[in-house]
């Protein structure tokens, strides 16, 4: 069961996933964002796992977080969960499938999927996408999805076949790499194909550059 | 309905970059359906939130997997988007040791008419109906007819029960347009019910302006201190609109039932 796996990760020594932290409680798991592990004591205290989807809806001017890897998180709370499952259910509601995700990957049951493959997938309004050319999409992946404000997923698909993927900084695309910058022990938190917010930026770009 | 401990449910929702309110209904209903504890597992996959349609049967541990489309009509997200994303072949589909069962979308359900009339009733509890407009609206696209046809279908049930003074129905793509709903209505009190999912950017947020009650799009329903007022007076008229059908409660025992007939249909497969 992968909660089972994630409860011996922990026992491991792993202790956060993007910008939260956990850690085994006197009564279960304790997860909060890692810019309050100073200051728990201030933080209001949260017990069932579906409170993190709300917690994770909304950054902290209040804005619709629709983009679940943005390093916007609010701070202020401290989940009290009662066991591994709850632990996980609230983890993929902060980070939906993570952890199912880098477990597939590891086991080799999941494949990353090239840039390219996904837009000539797309159709209806996303068809246009399938134009992007290599340095359109080169830049917009550097913007669009850069760890420092956007996302902090690991990016593991390249935008050719076969093509491994190449953005800049390296550390992107490196899985051991925290992309928060903490180096701790961090699960993680893979992108193992363009999401659809990135596919429709694309089109985005492409309208605009066709006015 | 009978349990399914050895099965999971993945309810696939539109979901929405834009409106956080979008992708509430789904949750709602999964929470309600994990509260039964029927299945092993419930998930919710999204089209344009997360986990994404491409991520969500990952999660799944369960062998025996039922995906039911959170949507209103069959179409283009249940004909082409969802089984391309999920890799469906068909209502069954086989791979890596899973068994993955299609549902029909939950609009589908036949007790959609009666869910409609109970919004139209509770939407404008002091209204007779036998001297109101009813006025179902729904998304309708020129890429699909099968968008207008469902809710035309839900038109014709209710307008079979005779209850209404007048039954229409209008659309934000395709004609009869809702911005027309003056001349396409008689009565002097109209009942609106949008045949749609979520209290979401369309229900909420556009169709408000097409009807002329709001002049531009308000902030999401979640993030207003009251949903809405009604009635709205309008040129002589009195409209009472309604929230949308898919945010309904009973939304959870439609979803279960759409599971039950999909085994009614598929006999052979359903052995888990």
């Amino acid at each position: 069961m992968i909660s089972d796996e994630l409860a011996r990760l922990i026992r491991e020594g792993y202790n956060a996933l993007g910008e939260l932290e956990f850690t085994e409680s006197p009564t279960g798991y304790r997860l909060y964002h890692w810019a309050d592990r100073n200051s728990l004591s201030l933080a209001q205290v949260y017990r069932s796992a579906e409170d993190a989807r709300q917690i994770a809806k909304y950054d902290a001017a209040g804005a619709y977080r629709a983009l679940k890897g943005t390093p916007n998180l609010p701070r202020g709370w401290i989940l009290e969960l009662g066991n591994i499952k709850d632990l996980k259910r609230a983890l993929d509601y902060f980070y939906p499938g993570a952890i199912a995700t880098w477990l597939a990957y590891r086991e080799g049951k999941a494949r990353p999927v090239c840039l390219r493959e996904t837009l000539n997938r797309q159709t209806g309004m996303y068809r246009v996408t399938r134009k992007l050319t290599g340095s359109q999409a080169q830049s917009l992946v550097k913007e669009f999805c850069r760890s420092d404000g956007r996302c902090l997923r690991t990016i593991l698909w390249g935008i050719e076949p076969e093509r491994p993927p190449d953005f800049h900084p390296s550390s992107k695309s490196d899985p051991a790499v925290d992309q928060t910058g903490q180096n701790r022990a961090a699960l993680p938190f893979l992108c193992m194909e363009a999401c659809n917010l990135l596919v429709a930026a694309a089109r985005t770009g492409l309208k605009k550059s066709t006015r | 309905m009978v349990e399914k401990g050895k099965s999971s449910l993945v309810l696939i929702g539109h979901g929405s970059t834009l409106n956080p309110d979008s992708s509430a209904p789904t949750f709602q209903h999964a929470d309600e359906i994990r509260r039964r504890k029927l299945f092993a597992e419930v998930y919710c996959g999204f089209w344009k939130e997360e986990p994404s349609l491409r991520e969500v049967l990952r999660m799944v541990e369960s062998d025996d997997i039922y995906v039911v489309p959170n949507f209103i009509s069959e179409g283009y997200f249940t004909e082409t988007i969802i089984p391309r994303e999920l890799e469906l072949t068909g209502p069954v589909t086989l791979r890596s040791g899973k068994t993955i069962k299609y549902c029909e979308p939950v609009g589908n359900d036949p007790r959609m008419v009666d869910l409609l009339l109970h919004r139209a009733r509770e939407s404008a509890p002091d209204v007779p109906p036998d001297k109101a407009s009813l006025l179902i609206v729904g998304h309708g696209t020129s890429l699909n007819q099968k968008s207008a046809e469902a809710a035309q279908h839900q038109v014709t049930g209710i307008r079979e029960r005779r209850l209404y003074a007048e039954v229409s129905e209008a659309y934000m793509e395709e004609a009869p347009f809702i911005a027309d709903w003056r001349k396409n209505t008689s009565q002097s009190h109209v009942v609106i019910v949008p045949f749609f999912i979520a209290d979401g950017l369309h229900s909420y947020q556009d169709i408000p302006v097409l009807l002329g009650i709001e002049s531009a799009p308000t902030a999401a329903a979640s993030q207003k201190e009251v949903f809405r007022r009604n009635p709205f007076f309008l040129d002589g008229r009195e409209l009472y609109y309604a929230s949308a059908i898919g945010t309904d409660p009973l939304m959870a025992d439609v979803i279960l039932d759409t599971i039950e007939r999909f085994d009614r249909k598929h006999p052979d497969d359903t052995a888990a």
